[in-house]
């Protein structure tokens, strides 16, 4: 399995899907070589993990420059053009690589081909997540001509918000779906967009959805955390044009219209952060909005058990675990109807994330009618019975069948 | 020859504490003075500024009979002198003491109260008065706004407390090529005196004297004494600065200290050079004390002062010496609108500490953290500020905002018993500046 990021050190959904599925693919008899860009150092016994690091990434002592996840959805910077020759065409110099980012995602591939080509006797398919592992697992399908799985758990287009973003991270994906024998995705709403968008045929994906791992210990739902006299709706996400944050804002004095005390919670970091509080404060929103930054761990619990609603407005959404714990915590999920994770949580309320006249009267009668709230949270609960990761696992492990025996 | 008449400004902020989103409702102390960084900071400055500053003023004044300073002292400061270097407010007595430290009046809070209400800037100056005369058996005579902050309005809302004089800034645009270094008149019918600060003598010392890159880097008290020396005895060189230059924003080793005691021993060692406060450039304009009832005299003498003609606000803060320092970017406009906008709210729960923590919200510089302006006083307002940017300040200051609001909704419930919802959701609305529409839930 070729990953990029992986708790502690994740970014956002991948590094979580990747812990959940493997854990219980281990769980079902998979044994997994899992490769990653840096030098993992937490300790996990479902698998092995192969720390793929190029030297040129570390400084004298060995340490890496850059701390993981190496950010590989935010907006990359350009910084160098290597291999620039002035003889190239615009249609070659559109797909070279332009950030440090995506080289880096070359020399990652060459790691991964020698690591793996090493390793080749212990394993039959070869399982790329997202399109920084995408040109190793290519390179390591033509070193050992072992079948290759590409799992899409987002595309270039969802992160520029279906717009076109960068021509080389999408020729990146669309190379590594045509090279590989079965692709995966993480929903129908990701299938139905790489058929359309990448013209990859319908018979070659796979839907897996992704599943949630069961709380520990249990919820803690209630007002009692904090603003507890006030109706609280959270978004929770990167704060990128993709996620449809901008939308919340706006949704946000659609409601305050009809609940005044109503309190938003905008948590997450990213490149639109400091103009979401511009726009906050240019609509009068400074004692409504607020912004606690990126949340994690107990901290991440604790907004999603106390919030009275929870509200993904995503412009293009490949699957959006965070609902499903959202759901976990008793909140009601209002969600985009961009999004795959409502295929699994049918009891979440789907709206169109540019409806928000729309969206702003669902929330507020979610705040406003103690039954319905009641309801909702009910049946996404029971809808959550079957999003497992076991679920994930065997379906995966049929699609793993597939590609091994079709070969 | 000149009269020049020196004043300095004590204050320090209380900083927001590092609050959270989490907090809201939970009762958080908005200004804890550990992890505010306010005792640190208070005890940082108090070495390096005050205490060093304060014992070379009472040096001063006892070695030379004509040596005099004005003071003013924010009501913030000395809440934070008192609990964390009590010898500075002992210091402050003493020099009091002499009669030769005038101090001035001001908001207590250091606020921008005058833009924005006259009820809350009353109660903030008489407040400040109050404290000075328990701690220091003063009355101040003269009075200074926030950052010299100065409107023909503000002037308007002055008159009210027959103050004799008020210190503001010298400002090129409405001297319209009159000498700064004369008495000027408010644009009120009492024709308040004014006196204008000399800001190009002033940052000299304040802001330029250990720049290096400056033509006249090192400066010297000779040199500086000849700058001075070139007005006439009937003019006003008013020096007018933080009081911090001389040790934090200058440090010891720039050599301020030394300077400034150079210049004193030098400039009162001419016959023909006095020192003066601002009471005593404003005296023959002013009725005695004990409120005998402004003459016809006094008025008419009044009148013969150029007047001073400030529609827009103005201040010795920034390039512009505007109000663009706190009220500039739509984070300043949105908080200091919901603030004034809670004022009678707030007024009306009687809550005394509600009503602190609102008035220590109103610190200018809750709002000097907020500014986005980044040009040569981008550098001036990250050196004054605790905040990695101001997106920071404005953010911690929303959640601050956000629980007072709750605070003051919860006290506003138990005081009007059970409130029903709508008159409820109608004080959000009026607050959050919107417009209610139905209550019933929609489908």
């Amino acid at each position: 399995m070729i990953g990029w990021e992986y708790p502690p050190h994740n970014s956002g959904g991948l590094g979580v899907a990747c812990d959940g599925l493997t854990q219980s693919l281990a769980k079902s008899g998979t044994q997994i070589q899992f490769t990653l860009p840096y030098n993992f150092k937490s300790k996990v016994d479902h698998m092995t993990v192969l720390d793929c690091v190029d030297p040129s990434w570390l400084d004298e002592h060995g340490v890496l420059l850059e701390n993981p996840p190496f950010l590989a959805y935010d907006q990359a910077i350009p910084q160098s053009a290597p291999n620039l020759k002035t003889d190239m065409g615009m249609d070659i110099l559109r797909t070279l690589p332009q950030s440090e980012l995506e080289r880096k995602v070359y020399q990652y591939a060459d790691r991964v081909t020698t690591e793996g080509t090493n390793q080749s006797p212990k394993y039959d398919v070869i399982h790329a997540h997202d399109w920084m592992a995408y040109p190793a697992g290519m390179k390591l399908k033509q070193k050992t001509g072992k079948p290759l799985i590409t799992h899409v758990h987002s595309t270039e287009y969802d992160r520029s918000a279906l717009h076109k973003g960068s021509d080389f991270i999408t020729k990146t994906e669309y190379e590594g779906m045509v090279m590989a024998d079965v692709v995966v995705a993480v929903s129908h709403y990701t299938k139905r967009l790489l058929v359309e968008r990448y013209r990859i045929p319908a018979s070659k994906i796979a839907v897996v959805h992704n599943g949630i791992t069961p709380l520990v210990y249990p919820p803690d739902p209630g007002t009692h955390h904090f603003a507890s006299e006030r109706p609280v709706i959270v978004y929770m996400g990167r704060l990128t044009i993709q996620k449809g944050v901008q939308y919340f804002i706006h949704l946000a004095k659609t409601v305050l219209e009809r609940n005044p005390e109503a309190l938003f919670v905008v948590a997450g970091s990213g490149d639109m952060y400091h103009e979401l509080l511009f726009t906050t404060a240019r609509e009068q929103l400074s004692a409504s909005v607020l912004f606690s930054g990126f949340v994690r761990g107990a901290q991440q619990e604790k907004l999603l058990d106390r919030a009275d609603v929870f509200v993904m407005p995503s412009i293009s959404e490949p699957f959006g675990l965070v609902a499903l714990e959202a759901a976990q915590r008793h909140t009601p999920v209002v969600v985009s109807k961009n999004a795959g994770v409502s295929e699994v949580l049918p009891g979440s309320i789907a709206v169109d994330f540019w409806d928000i006249e729309k969206m702003g009267a669902v929330i507020s009668h979610l705040i406003n009618d103690r039954d319905h709230h009641k309801q909702t949270t009910h049946k996404q609960l029971s809808d959550l019975d079957s999003a497992t990761w076991d679920n994930a696992a065997r379906r995966m492990r049929a699609v793993y069948r597939s590609a091994v025996l079709g070969k | 020859m000149p009269q020049v008449c020196l004043y300095f400004h004590l204050h320090q902020p209380h900083r927001l504490s590092p609050i959270t989103v989490f907090d809201v409702g939970n009762h958080p102390d908005y200004f804890d003075p550990v992890s505010s960084g306010d005792q640190e900071i208070f005890e940082k400055v108090a070495l390096k500024s005050y205490r060093p500053m304060l014992g070379l003023l009472k040096k001063l004044l006892n070695k030379h009979p004509d040596f005099c300073v004005s003071l003013s002292i924010s009501g913030v400061f000395l809440e934070q002198a008192q609990a964390f270097a009590p010898d500075v407010v002992a210091l402050l007595q003493d020099l009091v003491k002499t009669e030769r430290v005038e101090i001035l009046a001001e908001t207590y809070y250091h606020s921008l109260a005058s833009l924005y209400s006259p009820s809350e800037f009353e109660a903030q100056v008489l407040k400040h008065i109050a404290t000075i005369e328990e701690l220091f058996e003063y009355t101040p005579r003269v009075f200074r706004n926030t950052e010299l902050i100065y409107s023909n309005d503000i002037a308007a809302l002055l008159s009210t407390f027959n103050f004799s004089g008020v210190l503001t800034e010298a400002v090129d645009r409405y001297l319209h090529g009159r000498p700064k270094t004369q008495l000027f008149a408010s644009t009120t019918p009492d024709k308040i005196p004014l006196l204008l600060k000399h800001a190009q003598l002033s940052d000299d010392i304040a802001f330029r004297f250990s720049n290096k890159s400056w033509d006249w880097y090192p400066l010297y008290a000779d040199r500086y004494l000849r700058w001075v020396e070139v007005y006439d005895q009937h003019e006003y060189v008013n020096l007018f600065m933080d009081f911090e230059t001389f040790g934090e924003h200058q440090w010891a080793d720039t050599g301020i200290f030394t300077f400034f005691e150079q210049f004193i021993a030098d400039f009162l060692a001419r016959d023909w050079n006095t020192l003066i406060t601002p009471s005593q450039a404003f005296e023959p304009y002013a009725e005695r004390r004990g409120g005998i009832k402004r003459t016809k005299s006094i008025l008419e003498k009044r009148n013969e002062l150029p007047i001073y003609d400030v529609p827009d606000p103005i201040s010795w803060a920034d390039v512009d010496r505007d109000i663009t320092a706190w009220r500039d970017n739509d984070f300043q406009y949105d908080t200091l609108r919901i603030m004034y906008q809670i004022e009678d709210d707030i007024k009306a729960t009687e809550d005394a500490q509600l009503l602190d923590q609102w008035r220590k919200l109103q610190i200018s510089d809750h709002f000097y953290y907020m500014c986005t302006k980044w040009s040569a006083d981008g550098d001036v307002h990250a050196y004054f500020s605790h905040y990695e940017s101001p997106f920071e300040a404005y953010r911690r200051f929303s959640i601050a905002l956000a629980d007072l609001l709750g605070r003051l909704s919860a006290l506003r419930k138990t005081t009007n018993g059970a409130q029903d919802r709508d008159r409820s959701i109608e004080w959000y609305s009026k607050i959050i500046g919107l417009q209610p529409v139905s209550t019933t839930p929609a489908r």
